[in-house]
C-alpha cells in the first residue's frame, strides 16, 4: 500500500507506519467533514480505539477545497477524538485509488491490503438487513483468519468533483 | 368537477401548444436577429461545465429564474426578510450575469431588448411544461406538481454541489426566530431524513407534531424516520397515531404495512382499520426468484442508477457495471463459477462517478466493448466515453472522440443508423433545472476512424420537450433503425428513419404521442408477430400506486404502463388494458425478457420515485402467451419494497436462468439501497443463448433480428441494449418450455445479410458469426455437479 506522509488537522505530521508502530495494524479512513455518512459514524469513529486496543485509526480529509479551518470547526463541534491528516490536494487519495468518503483500508503489519470499502451497508444495527463490512473484516484479522470479503464498494461523498467546482446556489 | 375541467381542457392543448410554439420561435427569431444586430455569435449549447456561470443570455435568465424561485422558497413572509430580499435578488442577478460580456456599445444597446425577449421564451417554454402537466395530472393536481417539481430540483442544487449544510443553517436560524413554526420545522426534518440524520430527524418531527395544524404530517414523518432508524416499535406507534388523525392517508398506510413486515406482521396495537393488504402481485408465476446478489458480490449500496451486463474482457463470462448517482461506478468481473469479483480499482474507473446510464457498444469495432455514461439526469453533468483497452482498463476518450456533452444526459442507446457498419450514439437530455433551457438531444455519427460528427440538426431532429428515454428499432422493417423518445411530461416522438440520414417525426400519425411523465422505453415483439412493438415506462403519481397496491386496480384516470402493438402499416394501438399491464407505478426503468423460459417475452419494471418517503417494489409481469401479463411480483418470491434503477436482466451464469439484476437507491445522500439478482431457484425450462458477432456490420450486431422456429412458433429478437437505462447483455435469450429441439434460426444482420442456421443445440449458449456457416459453443458443457458457472470453451 502506497505510504502517507501528511500533515496533522491539529499540527505535526502522520505516515502510515508511525500509526502502525507498536499496533497491530491501522484502520485508514478517507473522511470528510461535509459527508453525512462520516457524520452518522462520529461515535463508531470516536470510540473505535477503545474498542479495538490492538489498533490505531487515521483518518485522511481529502474532500476537494476542504480546508483545514472548516475541518477543526468540525473536530470541536463534534467533539471527534480520532487523528486526522490533510489531504490538501488530494494527491494520497488518488494513490490509494479513493473517489469516496467514507472508505476504509486495512493493512497487515507488512502493509498488505487485508480490506477495502465500506463500514456496513447503511443499515441500522437493529434492521435485519444490517450487514457490517469492516467489522467482520477486524475480527478476522485479530484471529488471524482469512477475510471472507475483503473488498466491498465504497459510496457517499466524491473526493473531487466537478459540482465542488461551480457556482453555488446558495451563495 | 376537476376531472370535467380536463376533459374540457384536453382537446385545447394541441392548439396551446401550437400557439406556444409559434411565439416561442417568434421571439428566439427576433432575439437572435438582435444579436446578430449587436455582432454576436449565434448561441451554440455549450458542452462544456459553466465554471464562470451563464454562458449566454438565454442561461442567464433561466439561472435568475431559478435563483428567484429558491429565495422564495427560502424567504419568509416577513417585512425585514423581504427588505433582505431585495438585497439578495441583486445579488442573484449579479451572479446570474456569470461570464456574459458586452464589448461594443452595439451589444450594450442590445441589452435592453434582448432580455424581455429572453424572458419571454423562458415563459414560453416553461408554460409548455405547464401545459403538459395539466394534460397529465390534471388541474387539481397540478399545485402538488409544481411543489414536487420545485422540491426536487432545488434539492439536486443544494445536495449534488454540498450546501445542505448551508441549508440546514438557514432552517434552523428561522426556527430559532420563530420556535412554533412547524411547517419550517418538517422541512428541516426531512432534510435531515434525507442527510440520514434519523434521530435528529424524528425529533424535530415529534416538536413539529405539538402543532395540531401538522401533527398528522408530522407523525407520518416520525413513522418514516423511526422506520429507517430500525425504531419499529416507534415507527408503529407514529403511524397509528398519524392514521387515526388521517385515516385516508395512503402513503401512512403503506409505511405501516412496511413496518409490520419488518416485524413479521402487525402487532395487536394496529386496529384493523388501519391495516392494509397488498392486493397485487399474487398471480400464480412459473419461476420462484430468490435474491443472491450478496453470494455473488453484485450487493453494492448505492444511490444505484443504471447497469450493463456485457462481456469486458473477452473471456466469453458476463461481467457486470453498476453505477450510481451517490458513488462510483463499480466493475465486477465474473469469476466463471456464479460469482463475481470488484474490479473498479485499476480500471480507470475510479473517478467515473455520478453516473445514471451506461450504454455499451463496441464503437471502435476492434473486439473490445466500450461503454458510455451519462450523469446526473435530474441536473447535469459531463457524458463520457470509455475506450476499452483489452487489458481489464478503460480510457476516457469523451474529447478525442468528440462526443461531449454538458447537460442532464439521462439515458444513451448506440445504434447504426445507416447501416455503414459503424456504432453512432444517440443521447437524451432531460431538464436539470426548474426553469430550464432545453438541452438538445444529440445524435452522433461514428466517423469510422474512432471520431464522431454531431448530426443532430442535420438529421431533422427537433425535440422541444426534456427528454429521459431513447429507444432504437425498425418498426417498419425498411432494415432502417426508428428512433422513438420517450419525453419527461410532454408527448413522445416517433421519428422514422428515411434512409438517407434524415428522420421524419411521425409521431401523430402513428398514434404514440399521448403526453405522459414518460421514463424509459424500449421495443421488443411481445407477440412475435415479426413487427416490433414500443414499450414505454410511465411513472405514475404516488396516489395512484398506493391506490393500485391497496384496491388491487388502478385508479380510472391512473397512467400505466403503455405497450403499443405495431399494426404492421405505420401506425401503433394502445394495449395496455387489454394485456392486463395497466397497473400504476412509478416506473423509471424496465426491461424484457423471457424469464420463465416459456418462450414469450416478459416484463420486469423497476419503481420508485426520487423522494425519501417514496418506496415501492419492483414488478414483473408474466407473458402467458395468450395476450395477457400477469403481475407474480410477490407469488414469484420478489421484495415488497424498493427504489429501481437500471432494471437488467442476463443469464449471469450460463445456466439458463435469467437474473433480474436491479441498481437500487435514490438520489439523497441517505437513500441507498442495495442492488439486487433475483435468480431463479431453478433452470425453468430449456433454453438457447445466441451470440451474434458482425463482420460487415457492427460487431455487437446491435439492430439485427432473429427469429428462431422451434415446435410449430416463431420466436423473434432485436439485439438492442433494451431500454438503456439497464443495458442489456446482447446474448440474446430464447425460452424453450419443454421444446427439446430448435428447427431453425434466422438472421436478418443490420445491412440486411441474411443468414440461416441449423441443427442448434438446446440448453447452450452459442457463437454466431455473420456470413459463416455454423455456429461454436460459447461454454462447454458443464457436469451436473456444478450447478452454477461454466468452463470457457478453449
Amino acid at each position: 500500500m502506497p505510504g502517507i506522509a501528511l500533515p496533522g488537522v491539529v499540527g505535526g505530521m502522520g505516515s502510515l507506519q508511525m500509526f502502525l508502530d507498536g499496533k497491530k495494524s491501522v484502520v485508514v479512513l478517507f473522511w470528510s467533514e461535509t459527508c453525512s455518512h462520516c457524520l452518522r459514524c462520529d461515535s463508531y469513529f470516536n470510540e473505535f480505539t477503545e474498542n479495538h486496543p490492538e489498533l490505531r485509526l487515521a483518518a485522511i480529509a481529502a474532500r476537494q477545497g476542504e480546508t483545514i479551518a472548516q475541518i477543526r470547526s468540525a473536530i470541536s463541534e463534534r467533539k471527534l477524538r480520532f487523528p486526522i491528516l490533510h489531504d490538501r490536494d488530494g494527491k494520497v487519495a488518488i494513490k490509494w485509488y479513493t473517489q469516496q468518503t467514507p472508505r476504509v483500508f486495512l493493512p497487515d503489519p507488512a502493509r498488505r491490503l487485508l480490506y477495502r470499502g465500506a463500514i456496513d451497508n447503511f443499515r441500522f444495527a437493529a434492521d435485519p438487513e444490517y450487514q457490517p463490512y469492516l467489522e467482520p473484516a477486524i475480527q478476522a484479522f485479530l484471529a488471524g483468519k482469512p477475510i471472507e470479503r475483503p473488498e466491498v464498494a465504497s459510496f457517499c461523498c466524491a473526493i473531487q468533483s466537478v459540482y465542488y467546482l461551480l457556482p453555488k446556489a446558495l451563495s | 368537477m376537476g376531472n370535467q375541467v380536463n376533459s374540457i381542457l384536453k382537446p385545447w392543448t394541441r392548439i396551446a401548444e401550437g400557439m406556444l410554439t409559434v411565439v416561442d420561435t417568434a421571439l428566439f427569431a427576433a432575439q437572435s436577429a438582435v444579436g446578430a444586430l449587436a455582432g454576436e455569435e449565434p448561441v451554440k449549447p455549450s458542452t462544456e461545465p459553466p465554471w464562470e456561470g451563464p454562458a449566454n443570455i438565454d442561461e442567464a435568465t433561466a439561472d435568475f429564474a431559478n435563483r428567484l424561485a429558491l429565495l422564495a422558497a427560502l424567504t419568509p413572509l416577513k417585512s425585514g426578510a423581504l427588505v433582505k430580499a431585495g438585497g439578495n435578488i441583486l445579488a442573484a442577478a449579479l451572479q446570474s450575469r456569470g461570464s456574459i460580456e458586452r464589448k461594443t456599445l452595439r451589444q450594450w444597446m442590445a441589452l435592453p431588448i434582448q432580455l424581455p425577449l429572453s424572458f419571454g421564451t423562458l415563459l414560453t417554454q416553461s408554460s409548455f411544461r405547464a401545459l403538459h402537466g395539466v394534460y397529465v395530472v390534471g388541474l387539481e393536481k397540478l399545485p402538488d406538481l409544481f411543489f414536487y417539481a420545485a422540491e426536487l430540483f432545488r434539492d439536486a442544487e443544494i445536495f449534488v454541489t454540498l450546501q445542505y449544510n448551508e441549508y440546514l443553517a438557514l432552517l434552523q436560524n428561522r426556527i430559532a426566530e420563530t420556535p412554533n413554526d412547524a411547517g419550517t420545522r418538517i422541512e428541516l426534518a426531512q432534510t435531515y431524513m434525507k442527510l440520514g440524520c434519523y434521530p435528529e430527524a424524528a425529533r424535530e418531527m415529534t416538536e413539529a407534531a405539538k402543532d395540531r395544524d401538522f401533527r398528522a404530517a408530522a407523525l407520518q414523518g416520525s413513522l418514516i424516520a423511526n422506520f429507517l432508524a430500525a425504531n419499529f416499535s416507534q415507527a408503529v406507534s407514529d403511524g397509528i397515531a398519524s392514521l387515526t388523525l388521517e385515516p385516508s392517508n395512503n402513503r401512512t398506510r403503506f409505511w405501516l404495512w412496511q413496518t409490520a413486515q419488518k416485524l413479521d406482521g402487525y402487532p395487536p396495537e394496529v386496529p384493523p382499520h388501519l391495516r392494509m393488504e397488498m392486493k397485487v402481485g399474487y398471480d400464480p408465476s412459473q419461476v420462484q426468484f430468490e435474491d443472491v446478489a450478496s453470494q455473488i458480490g453484485l450487493d453494492k449500496t448505492s444511490g444505484g442508477r443504471g447497469t450493463a451486463v456485457f462481456d469486458m474482457d473477452g473471456d466469453g463470462y458476463l461481467d457486470v457495471i453498476l453505477s450510481s448517482a451517490m458513488a462510483g461506478c463499480s466493475v465486477y468481473h465474473n469469476n466463471g463459477d456464479g460469482t463475481f469479483r470488484d474490479v473498479t480499482v485499476g480500471s480507470g474507473l475510479e473517478d467515473c462517478v455520478n453516473t445514471f446510464c451506461i450504454t455499451v457498444g463496441d464503437y471502435n469495432n476492434d473486439g473490445w466493448d466500450d461503454f458510455y455514461v451519462t450523469r446526473l439526469g435530474f441536473y447535469a453533468g459531463e457524458s463520457a466515453l470509455y475506450r476499452n483497452n483489452g487489458d481489464g482498463t478503460f480510457t476516457d476518450v469523451t474529447k478525442q472522440a468528440g462526443v461531449q456533452n454538458w447537460g442532464p444526459g439521462f439515458t444513451a442507446e448506440w445504434v447504426d443508423y445507416d447501416c455503414d457498419g459503424n456504432l453512432d450514439l444517440f443521447v437524451s437530455n432531460n431538464a436539470g433545472k426548474f426553469f430550464d433551457r432545453r438541452t438538445p438531444n444529440r445524435l452522433f455519427h461514428n466517423n469510422g476512424d474512432g471520431t464522431f460528427t454531431e448530426v443532430t440538426r442535420e438529421a431533422g431532429m427537433r425535440t422541444p420537450a426534456p427528454t429521459i428515454g431513447c429507444a432504437w428499432g425498425d418498426y417498419n422493417n425498411d432494415g432502417y433503425p426508428d428512433l422513438f423518445l420517450s419525453n419527461g411530461l410532454a408527448r413522445p416522438q416517433l421519428f422514422r428513419n428515411n434512409g438517407d440520414g434524415t428522420f421524419t417525426d411521425v409521431s401523430r400519425e402513428a398514434g404514440v404521442d399521448e403526453p405522459g411523465i414518460g421514463f424509459v422505453a424500449t421495443w421488443c415483439d411481445y407477440d412475435d408477430d415479426g413487427w416490433l412493438d414500443l414499450v414505454q415506462f410511465i411513472w405514475s403519481w404516488e396516489d395512484d400506486m398506493l391506490h393500485n397496491l391497496i384496491h388491487g386496480a388502478p385508479p380510472a384516470n391512473g397512467h400505466s404502463l403503455r405497450i403499443y402493438h405495431n399494426n404492421g402499416d405505420g401506425t401503433f394501438t394502445l394495449r395496455s388494458k387489454e394485456l392486463g399491464v395497466d397497473g400504476c407505478w412509478g416506473t423509471m426503468s424496465g426491461n424484457f425478457g423471457d424469464f420463465n423460459n416459456d418462450g414469450y417475452l416478459d416484463l420486469l419494471l423497476g419503481n420508485g420515485g426520487p423522494r425519501m418517503d417514496r418506496i415501492e417494489p419492483s414488478v414483473i409481469l408474466e407473458n402467458d402467451g395468450n395476450g395477457k401479463f400477469h403481475n407474480v411480483t410477490f407469488a414469484a418470491g420478489l421484495p415488497f419494497t424498493g427504489k429501481g434503477h437500471g432494471a437488467n436482466m442476463a443469464d449471469l451464469a450460463g445456466d439458463g436462468r435469467l437474473c433480474l439484476i436491479m441498481a437500487s437507491g435514490g438520489f439523497y445522500p441517505a437513500d441507498l439501497l442495495t442492488a439486487s439478482v433475483f435468480r431463479p431457484k431453478s433452470l425453468p425450462g430449456n433454453y438457447l443463448n445466441v451470440r451474434l458477432v458482425g463482420t460487415r456490420s457492427n460487431r455487437n450486431a446491435i439492430g439485427a433480428r432473429l427469429k428462431l422456429n422451434a415446435a410449430g412458433r416463431s420466436q423473434h429478437r432485436l439485439v438492442s441494449g433494451g431500454s438503456g437505462f439497464g443495458c442489456l447483455p446482447y446474448e440474446q435469450h430464447f425460452g424453450l418450455g419443454k421444446t427439446d429441439r430448435v428447427d431453425s434460426l434466422e438472421i436478418v444482420w443490420p445491412g440486411c445479410l441474411k443468414q440461416q442456421i441449423q441443427d442448434l443445440p438446446i440448453n447452450n449458449t452459442v457463437r454466431i458469426v455473420e456470413g459463416v456457416a455454423g455456429w461454436e459453443e460459447v461454454y462447454k458443457k458443464r457436469s451436473s455437479a456444478a450447478p452454477l458457472g461454466c468452463e470457457l470453451l478453449k
